[in-house]
């Protein structure tokens, strides 16, 4: 009865708790590298480093003030575009990993059959 | 009635035993099992054995096994059928026998976490539940169906809950709950505690998202409110406490939510009397705020709330010049990083003079009226008031948010979930009539905040007071309020406390003569109240003395107080001829600050004492009304509207009304009782007491004018007092009969009573020694005779 209970919850219940378990795993490393906030806040004043408002003042300091401001922006590009790049490499590792645990995830029980048969066979990968 | 049955046999009663069986060295020998196999048939493969395939992938068997026992079994949840073996708790469920009686139920929970729980939490044996509990299986449905009503929302049945049916269902458990100060609430109260920390630590186990690593990167650097300020939602971010949000905080917490989400002036001032939470209604925003999965606008979502410490500010800079400008730095750091809320904690202190405040209304009105910057204030009313008055522009501009004080139920839950931290720390543990005892003894006797603030308060002191092993009991809160605030509350248990009770009359006549009515009065209201059966909603006492001057009235207030309250000083005493206009009733119930010695001042500072009006009928009408409310309820509303307890006080009140009448009556040879009705009625006829005031006293005592051979004895107290003030320098003095009789026939008027009995003893006895004593006459260890002789003829 409990072998059964445990084969019932092994590509049931369990099977779709490793899904969720994955998912949960994707959804932190996302929250951790704050992907789509980079995103959207791709070419935002890095830091407000320049955020002294020049409205009203001469062409000379609002022309210097824009200037920072420009700098500000392509510094926080360049920093969140190399956040976003690791963040997704980063991803694409996890989702790879989480694809094999779903995908590896039905066989184990089936694993001491399936070695079995590859020691009736006699294969050893090394000795072709 | 499904639920009535319960399969032992069932399949989640047997995983929850296998489950029960897989803890601890099995389960990690499982694991070590997979990986040798893992191992040993790697190694197998490496020399060319096609047998490690085999031992390689028989450690999956091992794996699935720690892999099911991990995700499933230990997290058992309730079963889809109706019977009660689907509801009941994992570990519970393992440890219950087949054939079930309310006995072996008790056995089962005792071995739970949660039976555990309930047995230290509200003071049970571990054993008691088991001894108590009957043997008859057929009252176990019973306990069933009770179990399935206190389990509240929850699907499953815990160890607390079904602990808190065992004993709401057995009625020799239930008979036992008045011996431990609990009723069946307290009970089902206790196994909801149970299930709520459950709840929390569940939910501090859930990930969180706060928006990762670049979530600031678009707002500015804070260097100064880093270094000047606490980032609260940085300790949100970390854990911090487990903040309970009450039902007087969540319109609180959604009038911030919406005003801060909204296009108008982004600021709101807390105002609650200190202690109801309003740091905790700040923490509680922060944490909201850091919800990245919360349905806040973007605006305002990841927003920083930053506390400003006044006096950390303060501390630091030297002059207001320059603390203006710190602060002027602040704001403006604030303002350009466009993500910060600053949070003034205790706000008060930034808008008036005084030691450890400064008026910065200048600098931060135009801040605030701009709206530019978010800004959170906090204080209590009163200042609120007081800063609205001076301030009118600042009121107007600032959303203010009520955060009331915390009712009974609420103070309790914040208290449960508060604890947690405090008995980690100081590894104690809470009763749960501890925190029913904190509720109600901070409700009496601590004035300075409001719940949940001083429950909190009165309970981390009374960690201190610990029993045993760390166990903070209701003694241990009676014990701290005791020694904090100088009041007896627990019922009298201490031995020599117990003699003292039962033999008042006798030390107290130690002290004075005769009079014995009025002391069998007083003793016998002292002894109710210590032995916890007189009304707890008015004062110890209530007595009004009449009689003549000079009878012993003051003396027995004073007497009282030092053989019973513990001194002199705990003595109030209150002249009422001070008392004469009605503007002195300000007097009565000014706030300490401004006049310590105002009655209400005294009595929060030493609320157990004898409070003695004297001279009663020269006080004013006004004033008299309102003591009229004080001797009734044992309540006193100070000049801020504070309600002060007088409950452990004693009142004596004196007055020399009906005195004349009382001298003829006693000369007449009649008895007090005889005139006591016919004396209180001249006293209403004559207009000098309004019956209703009256009426409030518990007894009105006469005291008779002292007879000749009583006054003997006055004079043998008053040698005694000057032996005592001469035992320091070993020296005594003893009177004959003959100079005894002659001070009495001296000291004796009829109007003046014993009193000028006082002043010609220092006449003679005194002046006497004080010569001799300097002319060296009278050695250290020498007891002087002093006879009719040594009266100087002056004196006669």
């Amino acid at each position: 009865m409990l072998p059964l209970s445990l084969v019932t919850w092994w590509y049931g219940t369990g099977w779709r708790d490793q899904v969720e378990l994955c998912g949960s795993r994707l959804s932190r490393v996302s929250d951790r590298f704050s992907v789509g906030l980079l995103l959207r806040s791709l070419f935002s004043p890095f830091r407000q480093i320049s955020a002294e408002d020049a409205t009203g003042r001469s062409i000379d300091v609002q022309m210097r003030a824009w200037l920072d401001n420009l700098i500000s922006r392509c510094i926080g590009a360049m920093v969140r575009s190399a956040i976003i790049l690791v963040g997704v490499l980063w991803l694409s590792v996890e989702t790879v990993v989480a694809v094999s645990r779903l995908i590896l995830w039905p066989l184990l029980p089936v694993l001491p059959l399936i070695g079995f048969t590859l020691m009736t066979s006699g294969w050893i990968p090394w000795h072709i | 009635m499904a639920y009535m049955i319960f399969e032992h046999g069932s399949r989640r009663a047997r995983e929850a035993r296998l489950a029960a069986r897989l803890t601890g060295w099995r389960s990690s020998s499982l694991l070590g099992l997979c990986i040798v196999l893992g191992v040993i048939g790697i190694m197998m493969l490496l020399l060319g054995m096609a047998l490690g395939w085999f031992v390689l992938s028989l450690a999956a068997v091992p794996l699935l096994l720690v892999v099911w026992d991990r995700r499933y079994l230990r997290r058992l949840v309730a079963g889809k059928t109706d019977s009660m073996d689907s509801r009941l708790e994992a570990s519970l469920l393992a440890v219950l026998p087949a054939h079930l009686t309310p006995k072996a139920l008790a056995l089962a929970v005792a071995k739970s976490r949660g039976g555990q729980f309930m047995t230290v939490r509200l003071g049970l044996s571990p054993n008691f539940l088991a001894e108590m509990s009957s043997g008859n299986p057929d009252e176990v449905a019973h306990i069933w169906l009770r179990a399935l009503e206190l389990r509240g929302g929850s699907d499953i049945v815990t160890g607390a809950t079904l602990t808190a049916a065992l004993i709401d269902t057995q009625p020799a458990l239930k008979a036992v709950l008045p011996h431990l100060q609990l009723d069946e609430h307290d009970v089902a109260a206790g196994a909801a505690w149970y299930q709520h920390l459950d709840e929390l630590i569940q939910s501090f186990h859930r990930p969180r998202k706060t928006g990762g690593i670049a979530r600031d990167w678009s707002f500015g650097y804070t260097p100064l409110l880093s270094r000047f300020g606490s980032n609260i939602s940085d300790i949100a971010a970390r854990g911090g406490a487990p903040d309970t949000t009450l039902e007087s905080h969540v319109d609180a917490l959604d009038y911030l939510l919406k005003t801060f989400s909204s296009n108008g002036r982004q600021n709101a001032a807390l105002v609650g009397p200190l202690g109801s939470g309003k740091t905790t209604v700040v923490h509680a925003f922060a944490e909201r705020l850091l919800q990245a999965d919360s349905d806040l606008p973007s605006s305002l979502k990841f927003r920083q709330v930053i506390s400003l410490d006044a006096s950390a500010l303060i501390s630091v800079a030297s002059g207001r010049g320059e603390l203006e400008s710190l602060v002027n730095r602040l704001l403006v750091e604030a303002y350009r990083a466009k993500n910060i809320i600053i949070c003034l904690d205790d706000a008060q202190l930034f808008f008036e003079e005084g030691v450890g405040s400064v008026d910065l209304s200048n600098l931060l009105l135009p801040v605030i009226q701009g709206g530019g910057l978010r800004i959170i204030l906090t204080m209590d009313e009163q200042r609120w008031l007081q800063i609205a008055q001076r301030q009118p522009a600042l009121a107007s501009a600032i959303n203010r948010v009520l955060v009331p004080s915390a009712s009974e139920p609420q103070t309790m839950l914040v208290l449960q979930d508060q604890l947690i931290n405090f008995e980690y720390h100081r590894q104690v543990t809470y009763m749960y009539q501890a925190l029913k005892t904190a509720y109600r003894l901070s409700e009496r006797y601590l004035y300075d905040q409001a719940q949940p603030g001083k429950a909190l308060r009165l309970l981390e002191t009374a960690a201190t007071y610990a029993e045993g092993s760390g166990v903070v009991t209701a003694v241990s809160v009676q014990k701290a309020i005791e020694q904090t605030q100088g009041v007896k509350v627990g019922a009298s248990t201490d031995g020599a406390e117990r003699d003292k009770l039962l033999n008042l009359e006798q030390h107290i006549h130690e002290r004075m003569i005769n009079q014995t009515r009025a002391v069998a009065v007083v003793s016998d209201a002292l002894r109710r109240a210590r032995a916890g059966v007189r009304n707890e909603s008015k004062p110890i006492g209530t007595f009004l003395f009449l009689g003549p001057t000079g009878v012993g009235k003051t003396e027995l207030a004073k007497s009282l107080a030092e053989v019973y309250f513990g001194g002199a000083d705990r003595l109030i005493r209150l002249d009422m001829n001070e008392f004469v206009s009605p503007d002195d009733v300000r007097r009565l119930i000014a706030d300490g600050a401004d006049d310590p010695h105002s009655l209400s001042a005294q009595v929060m500072r030493q609320p157990f004492s004898v409070i003695l009006l004297d001279e009663l009928e020269k006080a004013h009408d006004v004033v008299l009304t309102t003591l009229l409310q004080v001797l009734d309820e044992g309540i006193l509303r100070d000049i801020k509207g504070r309600e002060v307890s007088f409950r452990d006080a004693i009142f004596i009140a004196t007055s020399n009304a009906g005195a004349d009448h009382i001298r003829h009556h006693i000369e007449a040879g009649e008895d007090l009782e005889q005139f006591e009705g016919a004396l209180t009625d001249e006293l209403i006829n004559s207009g000098q007491f309004r019956p209703e005031f009256l009426n409030r006293f518990d007894e009105i005592v006469l005291f008779r004018p002292l007879k000749p051979e009583e006054l003997m004895q006055v004079v043998d107290l008053i040698i005694a007092g000057i032996n005592k003030t001469l035992e320091p320098q070993k020296i005594g003095i003893a009177i004959d009969d003959e100079l005894k009789r002659w001070l009495v026939a001296k000291g004796n008027d009829p109007r003046l009573g014993a009193r000028p009995m006082r002043r010609i003893v220092q006449r003679v006895i005194e002046n006497t020694m004080a010569k001799r004593m300097l002319s060296g006459e009278v050695q250290p260890g020498q007891t002087v005779q002093l006879t009719m002789a040594d009266v100087p003829d002056s004196s006669r």
